[in-house]
């Protein structure tokens, strides 16, 4: 973590499909039910904003448990004092004492009056670890040290992404979180911490963007060919008779394609086979349909067209999408292929 | 090499900056410890640097357990036990040394830092001066910028960055200090002091192995700190009276188990006007309140008792444990001691069978003489002077390693010795002629430091002298090295200690020079112990009483400690409040005249502009609002015009007597 934009690191794949939040933290001990219970009514409390700047209202402290061994340290330090009787045990202690105290205000000033904005995010799959871009903006005129940003109901150690704010400057951090499942989603809370300069102290805050981020269905690891074409509505009959051999349109390769009908100039370009389609594309147009996956379950049915949707346009096919109550009329391009994953994340 | 370390990887740099500020924490005690345990700490902290040069792994955890076990051993071994003072010291050392091989996760470098700062308090109880506490500021500052750098995660932050900041932090931290220093309630120690709590500090002993004090003659420290309140006396007179020894078995002098009875016993009798002085005694861990030699009132020493025994020597309720501070008031001129042969005690006559054949002959020889056994005790002591003036007696620093029978040695073989052969040869040699006669020791003389008017008495001015009962007298000093060395007894030019090549050079060169840079230094070190180690209870009620308090107590000092606290946040409250405030002028005025407008019925959002109110207040009151709109455009102008024709307070002054639309017209 070199940069000053650097990013958290990404949550093993176990954990794709996560179920959401309230039933993770489902708890028969009671202090914990209440604690849960504090926490969300908490949060809930808190305003929703994709830009905040945070002052003595919504930075909280605590000592940390080195900070309560420093606490420890100093008692001792003092009762040596006296029962040696050393005026400069006393000094030692003291100033030691005074810099801890120093050290508290300087670990609140390092969070108190930062401005942090989160960037749109981008929509994403499911199961893929999604990025929060957060610009913080420093306006004092020393820099702020050692600030770490995380999602914050993760419980992973390594998830703090940190960063140091020049003066009177900015600086980028990237935090990863796994979005849930397919849909529009909040973006879950965010905390940020910092324990310069002696971690005696803990200073965080809690952060509720108003952003919501689009997450696509995952695709099928292994998505079953594309579907074969359904006639056009019209003149499929006058199509036939035409048939000249010409180069008319492409399909993905099936087995039994002869080897000559594989379009190499685009097998070279993606890795899958195109063979060119010299009958079909005037007649028969593609359509994914949610009827025709081939499953009973309704979020592998999505998946597996999530699958086919991003097959498809990487052979640069038109395609259109078929779901329940709504369709996407054929096309391509990414604005399109934009289209159908949106409508495939919300229906 | 300064390439190399610029090149190495964070970690490296940040193991090697943290060991450099150990190394330096530990450095004073290397002297004090068990040789072992500087070995050892040398080795592993040597050892570390060297695998943080490569970055090489640590070693396996099996090697510090075994480490641990050895040096736990180790201490048991040199100190018997695992507790007290030293052996807590050499512990702690042992588990620094042997932390820096296991700075694994962040838990262990606090433990590092933490072992660290009680390293520190532990150089305190071999010295406070001034020298040891600006070392250990230097070792805080870099303790405290290895733990910034350490909560420093993004890069590779600068170590002068954190040292600046470890700085300002400590800067910052220096009223804290100070109030909490003031104010905070001195105790007496919470439980007993470990009776070890003063090894290592050097001063008179209560015993006086003959040849033993040749190292305290050597020792420049300084014993005690005098300032008289008037004219001080004679430099000769200077006598500042210790234990006194009377009972010799040949080697060694101790004193006597009886004490002599009581204060009563030593028949004070003074004469004159009392010197009255104020003493800072240096703690020796002896109950010793050293006085000019006849001292009627007992000495004021706060917190502590004083009697005095029947041999004129002052003695505190507990041991000298920490610098202390008296007043005292002495007589030069005094007479003590029975005056009937039959009351002085038969053990200032006894000598050590088989021991100085040689002097008990000449004892003999002398009391036959005629001329002196007419003239009695005084004769015979008359007579031993003489000899020693004239006999070719020398005094010298460097005698020798005197054999079994002491007195045999100095009067017949070497003839030379310092204060103590003298002193206890001479002795001997009046028991020997059966004159009662013991030893004094104490201190003798002094050097008056012309910067700060203190008086100050040296370890090496550590002196033993002689008391002989004397007929119708009592107990009379006799100074026998005065009669060897004159100029040792009451002389500025004191013998002095061998000196370093340097600053013997310095010496000869310039002497005025050394000797100012001398005062100036012992000035300054005088003002850091009556300020800082000096200040203890007493002087923290006397400041209450200062303050206005008319009996001062601990439970007040804590008040004034709290209000302090109180007073500090509520400045931390304030302070906050008007951070908060909008600090623009311009912004307030606009804010009020958003909040008029708003209780008028113009709601508007909080980033309105002038010209937008303006608008509104045209759309609400029609013409009856015109002032009030021009008077807005007029505040936009003071913005944001080039040459703004009115100053903010005049449009302050107008908005205070704009003529406010009164009745509003029922909106649109």
């Amino acid at each position: 973590m070199n940069s000053p934009s650097a990013s958290a690191s990404h949550a093993p794949d176990s954990h794709a499909m996560r179920p959401p939040r309230r039933e993770r933290y489902f708890t028969l001990n009671p202090i914990g039910y209440a604690r849960q219970q504090f926490r969300e009514w908490w949060q809930a409390r808190l305003p929703l904003s994709d830009s905040i700047t945070l002052t003595q209202r919504n930075v909280y402290i605590l000592p940390t448990r080195p900070g309560f061994m420093m606490g420890a340290t100093l008692l001792v330090l003092v009762i040596a004092a006296i029962n040696y009787q050393l005026n400069l045990g006393y000094l030692l202690t003291f100033l030691l004492t005074g810099c801890c105290v120093v050290g508290m205000h300087v670990c609140h000033a390092t969070l108190r009056g930062l401005t942090m904005n989160l960037m749109a995010p981008e929509p994403q799959f499911a199961g893929v670890s999604a990025t929060l871009r957060i610009v913080l903006t420093n306006n004092r005129k020393s820099a702020r040290h050692g600030i770490g940003l995380a999602v914050l109901d993760l419980a992973q150690e390594d998830r703090w992404a940190y960063t140091d704010v020049p003066a009177l400057g900015s600086s980028t951090v990237q935090v990863a979180f796994q979005p849930p499942q397919r849909g529009l989603h909040r973006v879950p809370a965010l905390t940020a911490e910092t324990r310069f300069p002696l971690g005696t102290f803990r200073v965080w805050t809690v952060w509720r963007p108003a952003a919501q981020v689009l997450v696509y269905p995952a695709p099928e690891a292994f998505p079953p060919p594309l579907p074969a074409g359904e006639p056009r509505a019209g003149g499929a009959g006058a199509a036939r008779v035409q048939s000249t051999g010409d180069f008319e349109g492409v399909r993905a390769y099936r087995r039994g394609d002869p080897l000559k009908l594989v379009v190499w100039k685009k097998a070279a370009k993606s890795d899958e086979l195109v063979s060119r389609d010299s009958q079909q594309a005037q007649r028969f147009e593609l359509w994914l349909d949610f009827a025709q996956t081939g499953h009973q379950d309704v979020e592998r049915r999505l998946s597996r067209l999530a699958a086919w949707v991003l097959q498809a346009d990487r052979l640069g096919m038109d395609y259109g999408l078929r779901l329940p109550g709504q369709q996407v009329a054929p096309g391509s391009g990414e604005a399109h292929k934009r289209r159908c994953l949106e409508a495939l994340a919300t229906c | 090499m300064l390439k190399r370390l610029a090149t190495l990887p964070r970690d490296s740099r940040d193991t090697l900056f943290l060991l450099l500020v150990i190394g330096w924490v530990m450095l004073p005690q290397a002297t004090h410890l068990p040789v072992w345990c500087t070995v050892l700490a040398a080795a592993l902290l040597s050892w570390r640097a060297l695998l943080a040069l490569g970055s090489k792994p640590l070693p396996h955890r099996g090697w510090v357990l075994g480490l641990l076990v050895a040096a736990v051993a180790g201490t048991w071994f040199t100190h018997h036990t695992l507790l007290g003072r030293d052996a807590g010291v050499t512990l702690i050392i042992a588990l620094l040394a042997l932390k820096t091989l296991e700075l694994r996760a962040r838990r262990d470098i606090f433990v590092v830092f933490f072992l660290g700062f009680f390293t520190m308090l532990t150089n305190f109880f071999f010295s406070q001066s001034l020298l040891t506490a600006a070392a250990m500021l230097l070792g805080l500052l870099g303790l405290l910028t290895a733990l910034i750098n350490a909560h420093m995660p993004v890069g590779r932050p600068s170590l002068a960055e954190s040292a600046r900041t470890a700085g300002w932090m400590a800067l910052l931290g220096a009223p804290v200090m100070a109030a909490l220093f003031v104010l905070f309630p001195r105790f007496g120690p919470l439980w007993g002091m470990p009776s070890d709590a003063m090894a290592g500090r050097s001063g008179l002993t209560s015993r006086m192995q003959v040849g033993n004090m040749a190292s305290i003659a050597l020792d420049e420290s300084i014993a005690m700190r005098v300032r008289f309140e008037d004219r001080p006396p004679l430099q000769d007179a200077l006598y500042f009276r210790g234990p006194v020894l009377s009972i010799f078995d040949g080697r060694e002098w101790r004193p006597s188990p009886s004490r002599d009875g009581s204060a009563s016993g030593a028949q004070l009798r003074v004469q004159g006007v009392p010197v009255r002085y104020e003493v800072t005694l240096e703690p020796n861990n002896q109950p010793w309140i050293f006085v000019l030699d006849a001292a009627v009132k007992p000495p004021v020493v706060p917190g502590v008792e004083t009697v005095m025994t029947g041999e004129l020597q002052w003695l505190a309720s507990r041991p000298v444990s920490d610098l202390i501070r008296y007043q005292a008031e002495s007589h030069i001129e005094f007479r003590y001691g029975p005056r009937k042969l039959t009351e002085v005690l038969p053990e200032y006559l006894q000598l050590p069978p088989g021991f100085n054949p040689r002097t008990v002959a000449l004892a003999e020889q002398m009391r036959a003489d005629p001329a002196l056994r007419a003239g009695g005790s005084p004769a015979l002591v008359r007579a031993a002077l003489d000899r020693l003036r004239t006999g070719g007696y020398s005094y010298t620093l460097d005698p020798g390693v005197y054999g079994a029978h002491t007195a045999d040695e100095f009067w017949f073989d070497r003839k030379e010795g310092f204060c103590e052969h003298i002193a206890s040869a001479f002795v001997v040699l009046m028991r020997a002629m059966n004159v009662p006669a013991r030893l004094v020791t104490g201190y003798q003389g002094g050097e008056l430091n012309a910067v700060d008017g203190y008086w100050v008495v040296r370890q090496s001015d550590a002196h033993a002298w002689a008391e002989v009962w004397l007929q119708g007298e009592g107990w009379v000093r006799v100074d026998p090295t005065g009669a060897v060395a004159p100029r040792r007894v009451g002389s500025l030019q004191r013998l002095q200690a061998p000196r370093s090549a340097l600053a013997a050079a310095l010496g000869n060169v310039t002497p005025s020079l050394v000797a100012n840079l001398r005062a100036t230094w012992d000035a300054i070190n005088n003002a850091w112990n009556q300020r800082i180690l000096n200040y203890t209870q007493s002087k923290q009620l006397n400041l209450l009483k200062d303050l206005g308090f008319s009996s001062p107590s601990w439970e007040q000092l804590t008040q004034v400690l709290i209000a302090l606290v109180v007073l500090a946040a509520l400045g931390g409250a304030a302070w906050s409040a008007w951070d908060r405030r909008e600090h623009d002028p311009w912004l307030r005025l606009l804010r009020r005249v958003r909040k008029r407008l708003g209780a008028a019925g113009i709601a508007l959002p909080a980033a309105a502009a002038p010209r937008h109110m303006a608008a509104a207040v045209t759309a609400r009151f029609g013409e009856a609002g015109a002032p009030l709109a021009d008077w807005l455009l007029k505040l936009e102008a003071q913005r944001y015009a080039r040459a703004p024709a009115e100053s903010l307070t005049t449009l302050r002054r107008e908005w205070r007597h704009l003529p406010w639309p009164q009745h509003p017209e029922p909106s649109r």
